[in-house]
């Protein structure tokens, strides 16, 4: 079962990371959840794939209603994100999934129906939890065609999907980042060959750089918090990415 | 490996051994509309035949006559084989699905002492074994249609034993009709062995309904 840790809270309002299952096998990648509650709802960031799904699904119980889920949002459409969404939808039929226009005929094949699915525009947008208003922030091309953040204002919390991922060494798993220059030779070759586009990549470092950011939150890896996510922000627009070895 | 993980295993072996059982009968079917087309063309050969006979081969004609419209009422039963191992291609593939599902949702649910989650799994199972509940009468009906086939393939067998009998009064044509009659007696046995093996497939004796073994 993985491990739950509450990284914001203010009153029924609560970033809850779902992390690190010890009984994991190696050949899944290791994942971060992200429950994002408020006024009673919840809003499941990037849910993992299938497999982890009893992992995720027994660690979220212990600290929320799953019925009481609302809402899925997907960053993009790899399976590692929502191939699990059709499990999550045996317990609120009724739930949305928020996830790029790009994607919203394709995450149908993990489940759910015409109803279930929110079309993000290229923009991005707002999405409302009880009157929290969460901010679909674009990151296209980071890595996915379609790619969308999330960030929540007054937790000054940005959920980063891949951005800011590193593949961590077992010694090295911690939730946050604790050494920043150690930290990220984790990460430098995940984003050179995951990450497509140089220009993508500056506008997202450009549109960030303006958001008030306390927690940077991956889905792969460790928490940048403070003056980390800056530097992350920093190191992440010098470096040049698109690249394969062959 | 816990008792649980050990039924999942064994269902999912069964419903995926289903799904390899059923494909095979679909290619045997398939195999089987080849050769009634074949009887087709076969039994208008022998009715130009029986014509340019004459007289002789009146008896001769009519049982060509027959085979055709055996052929024809072959592959319309054929066809109503081949719609329902489709069905069951999309039931066991269902069935299947249900297994995987189903495992990830009881592992998940385990340890969780809410009790909304387990009513959830209750559901699930239901809709399961109502999967399975029709899995079974399509095994069935699919049983009933292979024995409306293989009688009617007797009833073949009988037509192209007349038309031997009927080649013998052929005259200066009975060595070119008695040919004709030995080859529609070739072709019909082809056919009942071919749903001979079809009975015997496993799919239709399933130790249990693969469904309800998780």
């Amino acid at each position: 079962m993985k491990t739950t840790k509450t990284i914001f809270q203010d009153g029924n309002h609560k970033w809850v990371a779902i992390v690190r299952d010890p009984q994991r096998p190696d050949y899944l990648i290791d994942t971060n959840e992200y429950l994002v509650t408020h006024g009673g709802q919840g809003l499941l960031l990037d849910p993992g794939g299938a497999e982890v799904f009893p992992a995720v699904f027994s660690a979220l119980s212990s600290e929320f209603d799953p019925s009481a889920l609302a809402g899925i949002f997907a960053s993009h459409q790899d399976p590692d994100i929502c191939s699990s969404l059709a499990l999550w939808l045996e317990f609120n039929p009724d739930m949305r999934c928020y996830v790029s226009w790009l994607w919203s005929s394709f995450i149908p094949h993990f489940g759910g129906s015409a109803e279930t699915f929110v079309a993000l525009p290229d923009e991005g947008g707002d999405i409302s939890l009880e009157g929290l208003m969460l901010r679909a922030v674009p990151a296209h091309y980071l890595h996915s065609s379609g790619n969308f953040h999330l960030y929540d204002r007054v937790a000054r919390i940005l959920f980063s999907g891949d951005v800011g991922a590193a593949l961590l060494p077992p010694a090295e798993d911690g939730l946050f980042v604790e050494d920043f220059d150690r930290h990220i030779r984790h990460a430098e070759a995940f984003h050179k060959r995951w990450m497509g586009s140089n220009e993508a990549k500056r506008r997202w470092c450009e549109r960030v750089s303006q958001l008030d950011i306390d927690l940077l939150c991956p889905q792969h890896g460790a928490i940048y918090q403070g003056a980390d996510v800056q530097r992350f922000i920093n190191w992440f627009d010098e470096l040049q990415v698109g690249i394969a070895g062959a | 490996m816990s008792r649980t993980t050990l039924h999942e295993a064994s269902a999912d072996a069964g419903a995926g051994a289903d799904l390899l059982r059923i494909v095979r009968i679909n290619e045997e079917i398939k195999s089987v509309v080849g050769i009634a087309f074949r009887i087709n063309i076969m039994a208008l050969n022998a009715i130009f035949l029986a014509k340019r006979a004459g007289t002789t081969a009146l008896g001769f004609g009519v049982l060509s006559n027959e085979l055709r419209v055996f052929s024809q009422d072959l592959r319309t039963g054929m066809e109503a084989l081949t719609g329902l191992v489709h069905a069951c291609v999309a039931e066991v593939s269902r069935v299947l699905q249900d297994i995987r599902h189903t495992g990830l949702l009881r592992r998940a649910v385990a340890d969780v002492e809410r009790p909304g989650p387990a009513a959830v799994l209750a559901r699930r199972e239901a809709e399961n074994a109502a999967h399975s509940a029709h899995l079974a009468e399509l095994r069935k009906a699919l049983q009933r249609a292979l024995e409306d086939a293989f009688r009617l393939v007797e009833l073949g067998s009988v037509l192209a034993k007349s038309a031997k009998i009927e080649a013998a009064y052929g005259q200066s044509f009975a060595g070119e009709l008695s040919q004709v009659s030995g080859e529609f007696a070739g072709v019909v046995e082809e056919i009942r062995e071919s749903l001979e093996s079809l009975r015997r497939s496993a799919f239709f004796n399933p130790p249990r309904e693969a469904g309800r073994a998780f």
